[in-house]
């Protein structure tokens, strides 16, 4: 399969310097606006995945990877070094296919935080349970008002997949209550320490140092072959259906974006605390359809699912695009938009281009 | 339009412009260009705040509608001018701030809780029923928009007035000292540093209103 690139970037061109330069048309990174906006309808059919250009000069520093801009872009700069008393990178991303799902993961730090010299406090995990054919998933957005929440956010996704794969192995099915329950009682024992007991203060003060949001759950195969998906939420990250055809975002968590009040309210209720009415859901992913789990910083620019941001979406990820070309994608540039971004996206593996 | 352009935090700073403030208006206005100034030292804050200045005396005026700073030369001037009337400046918070927000929201953006630093240095005009109007305009089941207000109180401002005022307990501040030219000072700074953080926690995804007690005043819930 051809590989390529948002943007149209070939990588596997080395830069050749040219004689008697030439200029050549380049075929320039589509403006968002006028991707066939409010008309997905009028978008090529079939859809062609972002096309692949020509000979590029200078394949690494080419303009291929300027951030896409939608709309009026953020401030450009060069992203100091996060402070932390741990290793976290800018950006992660993941992909890869199992027999029946294809799976893309990004989490990129966000505009302000590169900015402020602030950690990526976004993080995500995504895992395949081979005995039983399931995709594990957890995302996570620490709570910029604890002092250490991109810990709370690792620890909070690595215990979600965790408690995953021990229930997957032992056989009984899976209480994602209990996945955020562990999650939560994780938070706590990193205050308590090895081998103490968590306590109550221990974990007032795990929200003081790593509260978090978390969305944890899992893809498996259901009747017929038809995916399902089983989800759980706490806190304010989001989950969505994309619809392909459409390019309809069905909302399947209630985020802030969507309580209709006049003006937005910030209250989130994240990990540790747990509450008492948490409510798992659980959707068939039918071949028209897209699983997409975001933290707000792609949930609140994507809104209602009709502007353009959306659209920029509905239309690189109606198939998998590259591992690289995700990440590439959640870091666009728009003004005010400036949080971290994590997105896992999970597609029926029939739609892999060139299968 | 284009779906979500982003979301914004209004401010505004409703001034007390009446003549007893007039040897202080030198100390005011240059408080408003310095935060002007920060502000835009502070892009990724600014972006996220939409800024307005309005003054009251007789009338209130508006010196300067809900804008971007960034895209501001100047900050106009507010100019020291007869009595006291609160009326007048909540009935003007009352028409604006709804359709401000409308408007915000017909260009596409999403909008926080406006807020309103109201500074004053007097007692309101006697022959006003003020609160009734202050009632209308921070009731949220009659203004959906209802700002949080912050007051702070200078010179011969009355502390139980100042915490009317406020939406909150901790949003209400007396100067503690005579020296009014430095209680405004202290304002200023506290508006700046409010605005910025306010500014840069919505950029940090923390969506909430940052309060910065301005040096040198007391909050007025101590007294109680």
């Amino acid at each position: 399969m051809q590989p390529y690139l948002l943007g149209g970037l070939d990588p596997t061109v080395e830069p050749q310097p040219q004689p008697q330069p030439q200029p050549q048309p380049q075929p320039q990174p589509q403006p968002v606006n006028d991707l066939a906006p409010r008309g997905l309808l009028q978008l090529p059919a079939p859809y062609r995945p972002a096309p692949v250009t020509g000979p590029s000069r200078d394949p690494a520093n080419g303009t291929d990877w300027q951030p896409i801009t939608v709309g009026t872009p953020c401030l450009q700069f060069e992203p100091r070094p996060p402070r932390t008393i741990s290793y976290r990178p800018d950006a992660v991303c993941d992909g890869w296919s199992t027999e029946h799902l294809t799976v893309r993961l990004a989490s990129v730090r966000g505009y302000a935080h590169r900015h402020d010299g602030r950690p990526r406090e976004d993080d995500a995990a995504v895992a395949y349970h081979e005995p039983t054919g399931t995709v594990l998933f957890a995302v996570a957005d620490g709570v910029s008002s604890a002092t250490e929440p991109y810990i709370g956010a690792t620890l909070a996704c690595r215990t979600a997949i965790d408690d995953l794969t021990y229930q997957l192995d032992e056989g009984h099915g899976v209480d994602l209550v209990r996945t955020v329950r562990a999650a939560a009682w994780q938070l706590a024992a990193r205050v308590a320490g090895a081998g103490r007991q968590a306590t109550a203060e221990h974990s007032q003060e795990a929200e003081r140092r790593y509260a978090t949001t978390l969305v944890a759950g899992t893809v498996s195969t259901g009747q017929h072959g038809v995916p399902e998906v089983s989800l759980v939420q706490a806190g304010d990250s989001g989950a969505w259906l994309l619809h392909r055809g459409s390019g309809y975002f069905e909302r399947l968590l209630t985020t802030k974006d969507s309580t209709g009040e006049d003006v937005l309210s910030s209250a989130v209720t994240p990990l540790p605390r747990v509450s008492a009415t948490l409510q798992p859901i659980h959707v068939r992913l039918l071949p028209d359809s897209v699983l997409l789990v975001g933290s707000d910083g792609f949930g609140d620019p994507l809104g209602d699912g009709t502007g353009d941001v959306a659209h920029l979406f509905a239309h690189h990820l109606r198939t998998p695009p590259p591992t690289h070309g995700v990440a590439h994608l959640l870091d666009f540039s728009r003004e005010t938009f400036d949080d971290d971004r994590t997105l896992l996206a999970v597609w029926p593996r029939h739609l892999l281009p060139g299968e | 339009m284009s779906g979500n352009s982003g979301t914004l935090l209004p401010i505004y700073v409703m001034a007390d412009e009446s003549g007893s403030m007039n040897g202080n208006m030198p100390a005011l206005n240059a408080g408003l260009a310095h935060l002007h100034l920060k502000l835009l030292a502070a892009p990724m804050a600014a972006a996220k705040v939409r800024f307005s200045v309005l003054g009251f005396a007789d009338d209130a005026v508006q010196r300067m509608p809900l804008v971007d700073l960034r895209q501001q030369s100047e900050i106009p001037q507010l100019i020291a001018r007869g009595t006291t009337s609160y009326e007048a400046a909540f009935q003007e918070l009352l028409n604006r701030i709804p359709q401000d927000v409308d408007r915000l929201k017909a260009d596409g953006y999403k909008v926080h809780r406006p807020a309103v630093f109201f500074m004053t240095d007097g007692l309101p005009n006697s022959d006003e029923d003020w609160i009734s109007t202050h009632r209308r305009l921070t009731d949220r089941s009659v203004t959906k928009a209802a700002p949080n207000i912050i007051s702070c109180g200078i010179g011969d401002a009355d502390a139980q007035t100042i915490q009317l005022i406020a939406t909150n307990p901790n949003f209400a501040f007396v100067s503690d000292g005579d020296r009014v030219g430095d209680a405004i000072s202290s304002f200023c700074a506290a508006l700046t540093q409010s605005v910025i953080n306010s500014g840069t926690a919505m950029a940090n995804g923390q969506a909430e209103l940052i309060v910065e007690p301005p040096t040198g005043f007391r909050m007025v819930v101590d007294e109680i």
